[in-house]
């Protein structure tokens, strides 16, 4: 039996995509996702600090952290334990098919699911932005638009991007916890718990630096090591106008490149403890 | 007891795990460090010196992402509601609330601060039996009080903007209107002054207090400082203006013929005696 094989986990991963894409949970928060962007330009009118762009593209970037971390955690859980309680898993593990394979597979197809989300939902972000942008560049007359459009809208996609990465490791994470895990709701609900540690662990490391050394500082140093960083994709603030300095590219690789050796690691953790488990 | 017990190997397998991302963050640090400063650079709300307001502000961010901006907006239409109904209590903590939920919007800290320096001693006042029955000395001292409060959210405002010219305007604000002390809304007006950006009158108001201090003289030369850095051809500078104070104070300060104050003078500025 070889290890690793491209086509089987191609073939996990088509399955599990197509699988989660005829799931009613599925649609039904991309459905509220997509709504919510739509209806961005309503909730404008409750705004009182910020520009009409900005509100509308926080807005869409709320939307899609909320709904896709929801949707990385929970689809993922669901698929894996699926497998598990259908006893399809069985019959697929009886096969050629090695365990880390059915893992890569299902977390590849949850990539794939993502993107089609992330996808969706920075196009729809896109076209609001667009059409409010051209509007408003009818309504204040040229002098306003005299450096061109306000919106780099290819930021919209590097943020879209971003957040698939993240929605990756977050999927990793959770099929991680889901590998030594018997029920879906505790997976659900450490992962969930998993990724709160990892939006604040930052703060714990600004509070190691003041700290006096002991066994505290130790252990705070060590939560700051052992989570990633997820504050590094919450880039939304620095993208999207003209009048703000961008992300340098670097930067948008460095982050990838966290994500991805992330992502791996994860994927590998999941293998230790999944090849032992008894299905 | 055997090593292979399924507790034991449970235990094996989280001290691995742990052992794995330890190493795993230690090796991605010289990656994630410079990322993490860009990131942290761009993003003032990632920067709070005090732990608790990062610890606030770091779980909203993480909960709220995107809407805490739409959120922050219906809070705050509710604190105007509690406002109508002068809910003291309640008040100040939707204002925290909102403030803590988005920092961004410089609207909500502005007008906080109004709500909390000018509004609020009026309500304090009449809830103790009004303004007659108040004696005065007890009226400034809320004032007083009401006013630090405004200057105590003014300073966590300058965490989250610290270069935004309107912030210092506003502390010299409340020095000056609420608490009628030119002396101490000077210095203010002039850090206004000095930020990018600034509006102009913030340097005309400095001098303008100066001179109800009494000291002409500084005046007179910040006046005339002023003249020189201020552009020609933008209207809102109102150097005619300037040059009208200067020539006031000249004139009241007793400087005549060569010494008075000799502008550049653009080809269509008329030259004011």
């Amino acid at each position: 039996m070889s290890f690793q094989s491209p086509r089987r986990i191609r073939l996990i991963a088509g399955n599990t995509f197509l699988e989660a894409v005829r799931q009613r949970f599925f649609n039904s928060v991309l459905l509220i996702a997509l709504a919510l962007i739509a209806s961005s330009t309503f909730f404008q009118q409750f705004d009182f600090g910020s520009s009409e762009l900005k509100f509308i593209a926080d807005f869409g970037f709320g939307a899609l952290f909320f709904f896709g971390s929801i949707l990385a955690i929970t689809v993922t859980t669901q698929l894996f334990f699926n497998e598990m309680e259908n006893r399809t898993a069985l019959t697929m593990l009886a096969k050629p098919v090695h365990k880390f394979d059915f893992l890569a597979g299902k977390l590849l197809g949850v990539q794939l699911l993502m993107l089609a989300f992330t996808s969706l939902l920075s196009l729809v972000l896109l076209g609001i932005l667009f059409w409010r942008e051209t509007g408003l560049m009818g309504q204040m007359g040229p002098d306003a638009f005299s450096e061109g459009r306000m919106v780099r809208y290819m930021d919209i996609l590097t943020f879209g991007f971003l957040q698939w990465l993240k929605f990756g490791l977050l999927s990793a994470v959770t099929l991680f916890v889901a590998s030594f895990s018997n029920t879906n709701i505790y997976t659900i609900i450490v992962s969930f718990c998993i990724l709160v540690v990892c939006q604040l662990q930052y703060i714990a490391r600004e509070a190691y630096a003041d700290m006096a050394p002991g066994p505290a500082r130790l252990l705070v140093q060590g939560l700051g090591l052992i989570f990633p960083n997820f504050q590094l994709f919450n880039v939304g603030d620095q993208l999207l106008l003209t009048s703000q300095e961008g992300l340098p590219a670097v930067t948008v690789l460095q982050i990838s490149l966290y994500a991805c050796v992330y992502i791996v690691a994860f994927l590998l953790l999941a293998h230790l403890s999944f090849r032992r488990r008894e299905i | 007891m055997k090593f292979d017990h399924p507790i034991f190997q449970r235990l094996r397998a989280g001290c691995l795990t742990v052992v794995v991302l330890l190493m795993l963050g230690c090796l991605l640090r010289p990656l994630e460090a410079p990322t993490w400063q860009q990131v942290q650079s761009g993003q003032p709300e990632f920067n709070l010196a005090g732990l608790e307001g990062a610890l606030g502000q770091g779980i909203l961010v993480s909960t709220l992402g995107g809407f805490r901006a739409i959120m922050a907006d219906f809070l705050w239409i509710q604190a105007n509601t509690v406002w109508e109904k002068r809910e003291r209590a309640k008040f100040d903590s939707m204002l925290r609330l909102v403030t803590t939920i988005d920092p961004r919007p410089l609207f909500f800290w502005i007008h906080s601060a109004r709500m909390i320096a000018y509004d609020v001693p009026h309500w304090r006042i009449r809830e103790e039996g009004g303004y007659r029955a108040v004696p005065d000395s007890r009226q400034a001292e809320i004032d007083r009080e009401q006013a630090e409060q405004a200057f105590a959210l003014i300073r966590r405002a300058l965490e989250f903007h610290p270069d935004h010219p309107h912030l210092y305007l506003e502390i010299g604000q409340i020095y000056l209107n609420r608490l009628d002390d030119p002396e101490q809304a000077a210095p203010w007006f002039l850090r206004a002054s000095e930020q990018a950006n600034a509006p102009y009158y913030a340097a005309r108001i400095y001098a303008e207090l100066l001179r109800r201090q009494g000291k002409n003289p500084q005046a007179l030369e910040y006046l005339q400082g002023l003249y020189h850095r201020l552009p020609d051809h933008d209207p809102r500078a109102q150097k005619m203006i300037i040059l009208e104070r200067i020539r006031e104070l000249e004139e009241l300060l007793g400087v005549k013929g060569e010494s008075q104050f000799k502008p550049q003078l653009m080809p269509d500025t008329k030259f004011i005696h």
